[in-house]
């Protein structure tokens, strides 16, 4: 499985996703800033109280984030081999198909899990770094909020990492890049939005239900994959 | 002599239409098999069978003497092919595709793809992105990679599309060296029947999904028989005058004024003297022999008729 991973790599110059994943996490912490500052002038009220909420709206961006980046993941790994045919030169190597689709898969469901977490523990490090020279958040960051956080993440990355792969059900049905990215979004939509502090995802077993959803979709869009005429 | 490839009763349908119909067909080893018939008879989808791309409906495909079961994987470690146009890695260079397809066939000979691109004469653009390729580059491309693994069968679909005359020369001696040096059995499919009488051993007519025809070169070259061909302005009078009077029976209006006589008991000189003599105004009379083109529209013909009669092929 490493191996059909490493080849897969080599495929596409995947140093133009860690570039992409970088950008990402910029952008993120810009917009985290600006909540983070604009509150001054307008409103009298913090947007973050303590730091709980900052986590969690990092959190949430870093996961929207990268739901919609993998897809885009998906679509290149996946429907795009399909619609430029080599998914049926692919088809005829000594290898089993389901092993190949898995080694796709596995890429994306690990670039999504590692990227939440870098994203957090890096975006989370820069703003308790600028919180101490400017101190607008109120409470101690203590030990037990850190790792009660930590634990979160975890969860939500493995949460993230599975609904990632929901998108490929509704793709391959036509091959379209198209819908694989925009069903990423509307999952993005449902599962982060945030309604006066609540999200589907504040409840740690819907991420997990999700994900479990999202591996068993991903294995039955592929289970027939032995049977069904390539190209 | 053993069969690479045995195929028996093999259909494929999508739906009611049946593509494939009842195909039986035995490519022995060490030969080069040409599969011949027009456009869209079936060609590419019987190669895409034996690879696994396509899912046989009906029949079955033995391959090296072992039943090729759905998920058969094993065989295709011995195959190189080339099916329909080439695809590849259009940003990768043509070394950098190779290497991924020796890696995914498990075939570790770091000269092999040297060797390959030298034997379809593809110098000088390893560093190339493919997509800045020609289409006849990448059909060599797609011929070196077909045989960078040395496979033990070479499934080529077309392989001379997109050729220029120099390239399909040396494809000719290519693929002859190959069944030579290489003892490689190769499957190579295509619609110009020069081509393929150029370096066949065994042909398979196919048409409309149904084998026609196999028949090996040799059977083929015995068989073309002698004519006569005579164009007079009278054909009438002269059918009259070859059965009445010469006592010819074997002969075939072919137009309103062209005659075909296969009986050949009797020379050219002693047949337009005969007619001259019997007042058949003679435009011209030509010795002709039968090409693989009219050996190859006679079978089609005959092989409709003969298929519609026995639904089991030919």
């Amino acid at each position: 499985m490493l191996h059909l991973i490493r080849l897969e790599l080599k495929k596409g110059k995947m140093s133009s996703h860690l570039w992409g994943s970088l950008i990402a996490y910029v952008i993120i912490a810009a917009f985290i800033a600006l909540l983070y500052f604009i509150n001054d002038i307008e409103i009298e009220e913090a947007s973050f109280r303590n730091y709980t909420e900052l986590f969690q709206a990092i959190d949430t961006f870093v996961r929207a984030t990268f739901i919609i980046y993998s897809s885009v993941l998906l679509a290149k790994f996946i429907i795009n081999e399909y619609r430029d045919r080599t998914m049926s030169l692919m088809f005829t190597y000594p290898i089993s198909r389901k092993k190949l689709i898995m080694a796709k898969l596995s890429m994306v469901f690990l670039f999504t899990f590692v990227n939440v977490i870098a994203g957090n523990l890096l975006i989370d490090a820069l703003y308790i770094a600028i919180d101490t020279q400017i101190g607008k958040i109120q409470d101690i960051l203590t030990v037990e909020l850190l790792s009660k956080h930590a634990i979160n993440v975890l969860m939500q990355a493995i949460g993230a990492a599975g609904m990632s792969l929901i998108p490929i059900a509704f793709g391959m049905r036509k091959k379209s890049v198209s819908t694989t990215v925009v069903s990423s979004i509307l999952i993005v939509l449902i599962v982060c939005s945030n309604n006066m502090g609540f999200s589907l995802s504040s409840i740690i077993a819907i991420p997990l239900t999700l994900a479990a959803i999202g591996i068993l979709i991903a294995y039955f869009s592929f289970r027939n994959i032995n049977q069904i005429d390539v190209g | 002599m053993t069969d690479i490839i045995r195929t028996r009763l093999l259909s494929k349908s999508y739906g009611n239409a049946e593509v494939i119909s009842n195909v039986n067909m035995n490519v022995q080893a060490g030969e080069i098999f040409g599969f011949l018939g027009p456009n869209g008879a079936g060609k590419s989808t019987i190669m895409k069978m034996l690879l696994g791309l396509v899912k046989p409906t009906g029949g079955e495909i033995e391959l090296f003497g072992e039943r090729l079961l759905i998920d058969s994987r094993e065989p295709l470690k011995r195959i190189g092919h080339m099916i329909e146009t080439p695809v590849f890695y259009e940003k990768l260079t043509a070394v950098q595709n190779l290497e991924l397809h020796l890696e995914y066939m498990g075939h570790h000979n770091p000269k092999a793809i040297r060797e390959a691109l030298d034997l379809v004469q593809l110098i000088g653009i390893e560093n190339k992105p493919v997509k800045q390729f020609s289409l006849g580059m990448k059909q060599r491309l797609g011929i070196a990679r077909a045989i960078s693994t040395r496979p033990e069968l070479l499934l080529l679909d077309e392989p001379i599309n997109g050729l220029d005359p120099e390239g399909i020369q040396l494809m000719r001696h290519l693929f002859k060296r190959l069944r030579d040096e290489w003892g490689i059995t190769l499957l190579i499919s295509s619609h110009l029947l020069s081509e393929i009488e150029q370096i066949a051993d065994t042909i398979g007519m196919i048409d409309n999904g149904r084998m026609l025809r196999q028949v090996s070169m040799e059977t083929i070259h015995s068989s073309k028989t002698d004519y006569i061909e005579l164009v007079t302005t009278n054909i009438v009078h002269a059918a009259y005058v070859l059965e009445e009077k010469l006592g010819i029976r074997q002969f075939k209006r072919i137009d309103s004024k062209l005659l075909r006589i296969y009986d050949t008991q009797l020379s050219q000189a002693e047949l337009s003297k005969a007619l001259i003599l019997n007042e058949v105004h003679i435009e011209s009379i030509n010795r002709r022999r039968h090409t693989l083109e009219e050996y190859f529209f006679d079978k089609i013909k005959g092989g409709d008729q003969h298929a519609s009669s026995h639904p089991s092929g030919a």
